[in-house]
């Protein structure tokens, strides 16, 4: 009998695959990613090497020697505070207990303090504690420190928002009246980040993270280039990182351009260069997990994608990675096996700059 | 013109998501003495399959599928007159289709919605954050066949178990399909709590949906 190898699914269920039957699903992926997103397969040897990283005997794998990156945490903050609910483990915690932890427990590179409700209008009423806060951990730390949230345009929506749900217009046949609601309601989000990483900066934040930049389409995105870009001509030397919220970006609008490129239906390589051109210095790329799929198949798709990303970023790549994204299992707590084999294959493979 | 090249034509003209390019390719079909039927379903039913899966892939987008839908309702009324009474105007199945309660997310279930209602689907999308009970309530109302339920994360999967116990518990399952998705759902997950299918995204549901209730 062949010899079987243990992987994981998609959704974290253990499972047995051959030599064969890995490559096999290795080169499916990486095929899918090759189609949708109109680019090259990954070569022999990267696929050799994929199999390697997948099948090494040890629980656990590391990048080797030497080619260490930046590791950054987003939403860290509350990681420690936050239970499962929260893809977190429930310790009570302040959040600048969850940052020190981070930062001198965990050695995370850069940290950014975000609010629990994690997108930027609910900050708003919340701002003078976010400022108190950020200037305390300043005080703290020494790691590059963030603010961070989700753009989230959906909050301008009925019944969140004051903007007519473009989800029913579009149903009752109402595209342009749907269209005007979501570029009304990027104007609004393109202003209230801009706000908030004014006062932000006034507190001494170093940057701020765009975090699931197009969350709710390409509307969303629009408004975070916008903002991306205004806060740029403010402040020269502002770090500013921009993540995607998924590997596509849908296309709510259809017709919202940046720099003459329509922003609806473009891949993780496709996005990397708009981000730049707004003035971003680090592109988050992400690409998602299919649950009814094996570690292998989702490992050989993310990272053909993510290659390409890094090659055309004229900015560094930090891969997400996590639970649900960069071929890791959508689990809350995602196992230790899949989370650094998929690290290293982005690493060692995809070339990413950081993660 | 064979009957396979008017077909492709029907199709294409769906795609290109035109009123007046669908409209006049069912004239000319009409003209050549197709069946109203085998209009719909071989020919514009085919390209609003394709326009599903076109924006599945970023080809095409969200007002796109909206305005292949408008097209293929305006051809669809030119036969009506050549159909059997309210045949051409009978929609599918009633679909009641919402995001479980305690889950906010709702932007892949209002896809859902959208493309199950482009497809020819009655559907009542009731929301997110939903009451379970709100589901049944309504597939009562409104005589639905099928609840389509929405989780997004591991935390609130169990709203989809809940409701299929809940039909169970007041004598309705029969009456009902569950169609469950969201991004944490699997094929296992839906063997598991005894859903009808489970659909990886939004073509995939008019697929399944169809293949359940048509
Ligand atoms: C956008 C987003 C949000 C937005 C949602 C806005 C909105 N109006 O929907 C906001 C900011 C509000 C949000 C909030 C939260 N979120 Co959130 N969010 C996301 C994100 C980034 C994208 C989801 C999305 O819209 N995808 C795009 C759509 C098109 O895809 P989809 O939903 O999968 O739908 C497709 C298929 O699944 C399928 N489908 C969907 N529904 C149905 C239904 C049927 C019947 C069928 C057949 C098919 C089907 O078809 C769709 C089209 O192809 C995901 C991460 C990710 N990348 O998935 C996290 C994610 C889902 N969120 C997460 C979390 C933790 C939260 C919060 C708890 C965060 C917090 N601390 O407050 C809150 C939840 C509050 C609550 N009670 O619900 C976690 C869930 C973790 C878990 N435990 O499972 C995720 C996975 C992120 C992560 N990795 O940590 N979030």
């Amino acid at each position: 009998m062949a010899t079987e190898y243990k992987l994981r699914m998609g959704d974290g269920k253990r499972i047995f695959m051959t030599k064969e039957q890995i490559m096999a699903d290795l080169k499916e992926g990486m095929a899918d990613a090759a189609d949708l997103g109109s680019i090259p397969d990954i070569s022999a040897d990267e696929l050799d090497k994929l199999f390697d990283i997948l099948t090494m005997p040890s629980r656990m794998v590391g990048v080797e020697l030497g080619k260490e990156v930046p590791v950054t945490h987003d939403i860290g903050t509350l990681r420690i505070d936050g239970d499962q609910g929260n893809s977190g483990v429930g310790i009570p915690s302040s959040r600048l207990v969850g940052i020190m932890m981070h930062e001198r427990a965990f050695g995370a590179d850069t940290m950014e303090l975000g609010h629990i409700d994690y997108s930027y209008k609910p900050a708003k009423p919340v701002i003078a504690q976010e400022m108190q806060t950020m200037e305390v951990v300043q005080q703290n730390t020494i790691v590059p420190m963030f603010y961070g949230a989700m753009p989230n345009m959906g909050l301008y929506y009925t019944p969140d928002g004051p903007f007519e749900n473009p989800g029913d217009l579009m149903k009752a046949f109402k595209i342009e009246e749907a269209r005007k609601s979501m570029e009304d309601s990027a104007k609004h989000l393109t202003r209230d980040i801009v706000w908030i990483m004014q006062r932000m900066m006034a507190s001494g934040a170093d940057g701020v993270n765009f975090d699931t930049v197009g969350a709710a389409g390409d509307g969303d995105m629009y408004a975070s280039l916008h903002a991306i870009e205004a806060l740029r001509k403010q402040y020269p030397d502002i770090y500013i990182e921009s993540g995607m919220a998924g590997e596509l970006m849908l296309g709510m609008h259809g017709e919202m351009e940046y720099d003459g490129v329509t922003l609806a239906g473009l891949w993780p390589h496709q996005q990397a260069p708009l981000a730049a051109k707004a003035g971003a210095n680090v592109f988050g790329p992400v690409v998602n997990t299919n649950t009814s799929k094996s570690g292998a198949w989702n490992l050989g798709r993310a990272v053909t994608f993510i290659k390409q990303a890094v090659k055309d970023s004229p900015i560094p790549c930090h891969v997400n990675m996590g639970m649900g994204v960069g071929g890791i299992p959508m689990l809350e707590t995602p196992t230790i096996d899949a989370v650094s084999r998929a690290s290293k294959a982005m690493v060692e493979i995809a070339g990413v700059d950081g993660i | 013109m064979s009957k396979e090249e008017m077909f492709k034509e029907l199709s294409d003209a769906v795609i290109s998501c035109k009123k007046d390019t669908v409209t006049a390719a069912v004239e000319k079909a009409k003209g050549q003495g197709l069946e109203p039927a085998e209009i719909i379903e071989k020919g514009l039913a085919t390209g609003m399959n394709e326009v599903g899966i076109l924006f599945e892939r970023g080809k095409l987008f969200l007002p796109h599928v909206m305005m292949a839908a408008g097209a293929m309702e305006a051809g669809v009324a030119i036969l009506e007159a050549d159909m059997p009474k309210d045949a051409a105007k009978k929609k599918l199945a009633v679909i009641v289709n919402g995001t479980v309660e305690g889950d906010v997310h709702d932007i892949g279930k209002s896809i859902v919605s959208t493309m199950l209602q482009s497809a020819g689907f009655e559907v009542h999308d009731i929301g997110r954050d939903v009451p379970l009970q709100d589901f049944i309530d309504k597939a009562k109302e409104t005589s639905a066949t099928m609840i389509g339920l929405s989780a997004l994360m591991t935390t609130t999967m169990q709203g989809q178990k809940d409701v299929i116990e809940m039909l169970k518990e007041q004598g309705m399952r029969d009456n009902v399909k569950i169609m469950i998705g969201g991004a944490p759902a699997t094929q296992a997950w839906a063997d598991k709590i005894g859903a009808d299918c489970y659909a990886e995204n939004a073509s995939e549901a008019v697929v399944k949906a169809k293949e359940l209730l048509v």
